[in-house]
């Protein structure tokens, strides 16, 4: 606990310096919800606004959601723990937000707990990392010799299935889902306007939770954020109906690393691996 | 009843679709089962595209585009490979069988190639049934 307090202080002190120096307009991070147990992202824009911020081990939230929806050219500072870290290198390798116009408050923090079941959220359904791949200022202590297994361990059993399990499993998950674009909502990558689902030119899918629209709402968000998602494990989170739509993005995500030789988010001068070729690409990956 | 599957086939203007000409002109046999889209080229294509055609109860879905170096674009097919290769593990990954989708490069020369590939892939198909796992309409 002592840690999250050091990082609540740190974040609360960094917040009222850049606010008060006027280096950024607004500070990304987390404030008071309903109780302590559920706390909220919170923009804090006035120097007032800091003592509101709070740091403790249910602040899940990925903030990078938020950073492409500033005009832009505004200074913004956010706080990020390793995912969404990764986030805000994966929306400025495609351009999203600009690097100079960040100041990232890196928090390294391991045992984040979901809200709704107070479960450790390490490498189930996050990336498992404790670092922030990317930050100007450091909130806490680097973490060392952090070890929880790998990110994709959870995956074993849905991959020994054969496919009409698989297909089944999926069918029965997809069928929970009410259409309500939480995962959408909350994912950092889901930046498009309009969304191929708000398109009514083709229509792709129903925006009403039809059966016929499950599969290809949900197949095409997965391809959508192939190569790009960061595996912050938000959308699931998100999800009222408990679909667990971050087993198929670590898979994707596990798949794309074979292919391409390259993890989202991690470096800034990469090319999103979607709009790139490689030329170690072979025809393998088709088979 | 022998059951004849349905198969989309999406073509590359300057090579498959050139090739499955080829092999029409110098009248080699192949099943006809394709029935051919034509696109400008392989990375025209969307990977709804081929989630739709399985939801209209296509069998399967065969995709031909130039080899790569010899895209008419230049590039366009090193992009298609990336976005076919992600959409097959999608596929795979939902639960559809892998075999129902297949990439092939055919240049336009490759008429006996293209008629060849139409015949395995349709024999594929034909042993794995008619497809419904992610079929949504019943006729």
């Amino acid at each position: 606990m002592t840690a999250m307090k050091k990082i609540e202080e740190n974040l609360r002190k960094e917040a009222k310096r850049l606010l008060e120096g006027g280096e950024v307009s607004v500070v990304l991070a987390y404030g008071r919800g309903y109780d302590e147990n559920h706390p909220m992202p919170f923009a804090a824009r006035t120097v007032e606004d800091v003592d509101s911020l709070v740091f403790n081990e249910y602040c899940t939230f990925n903030l990078a959601r938020y950073l492409p929806k500033y005009p832009p050219k505004t200074k913004i500072a956010v706080a990020v723990k390793a995912a969404d870290s990764r986030a805000v290198v994966q929306l400025i390798q495609e351009e999203k937000v600009r690097r100079e116009d960040l100041v990232i408050l890196g928090i390294p923090v391991t045992g984040m707990k979901d809200q709704k079941t107070g479960e450790v959220i390490d490498n189930k359904t996050t990336c498992n990392m404790a670092n922030p791949v990317l930050y100007d200022i450091l909130l806490g202590d680097e973490i060392h010799g952090f070890k929880g297994g790998s990110p994709y361990d959870v995956l074993a059993e849905l991959e020994g299935m054969d496919h009409d399990a698989r297909m089944a499993f999926w069918k029965k998950e997809f069928e929970k889902c009410i259409r309500c674009f939480a995962c959408r909502k909350a994912c950092p990558m889901c930046y498009c306007d309009p969304c191929f689902m708000d398109a009514s030119r083709p229509r792709w899918a129903d925006k009403s939770p039809t059966p016929d629209g499950h599969l290809m709402y949900h197949l095409t968000r997965f391809y959508h954020l192939a190569g790009r998602c960061i595996d912050c494990g938000e959308c699931s989170r998100a999800c009222p109906v408990d679909i667990p739509l971050y087993l198929f993005h670590k898979k994707l995500a596990k798949e794309c690393e074979d292919m391409f030789q390259q993890a989202a988010g991690m470096k800034i001068e990469d090319k999103p691996a979607m709009v790139n070729y490689g030329n170690q690409d072979s025809d393998e990956m088709l088979k | 009843m022998d059951f004849e599957p349905k198969i989309l086939g999406i073509a590359c203007n300057w090579c498959t679709y050139t090739g499955a000409d080829l092999a029409g002109t110098t009248r080699l046999k192949y099943p006809q089962n394709v029935r051919t889209v034509r696109v400008m080229c392989s990375s025209r294509i969307n990977p709804s595209f081929i989630i739709r055609a399985f939801q209209l109860g296509a069998d399967g879905v065969l995709v031909g585009g130039c080899h790569p170096g010899d895209c008419h674009y230049g590039t366009g097919n090193l992009y298609a490979r990336r976005k076919l290769a992600v959409t097959k593990k999608i596929l795979e990954f939902a639960g559809m069988e892998p075999k129902r989708f297949r990439v092939e490069w055919i240049s336009a020369s490759e008429g006996k190639k293209y008629a060849e590939v139409v015949e395995e892939f349709t024999n594929d198909v034909k042993a794995l049934g008619p497809q419904t796992k992610f079929k949504i309409r019943k006729d």
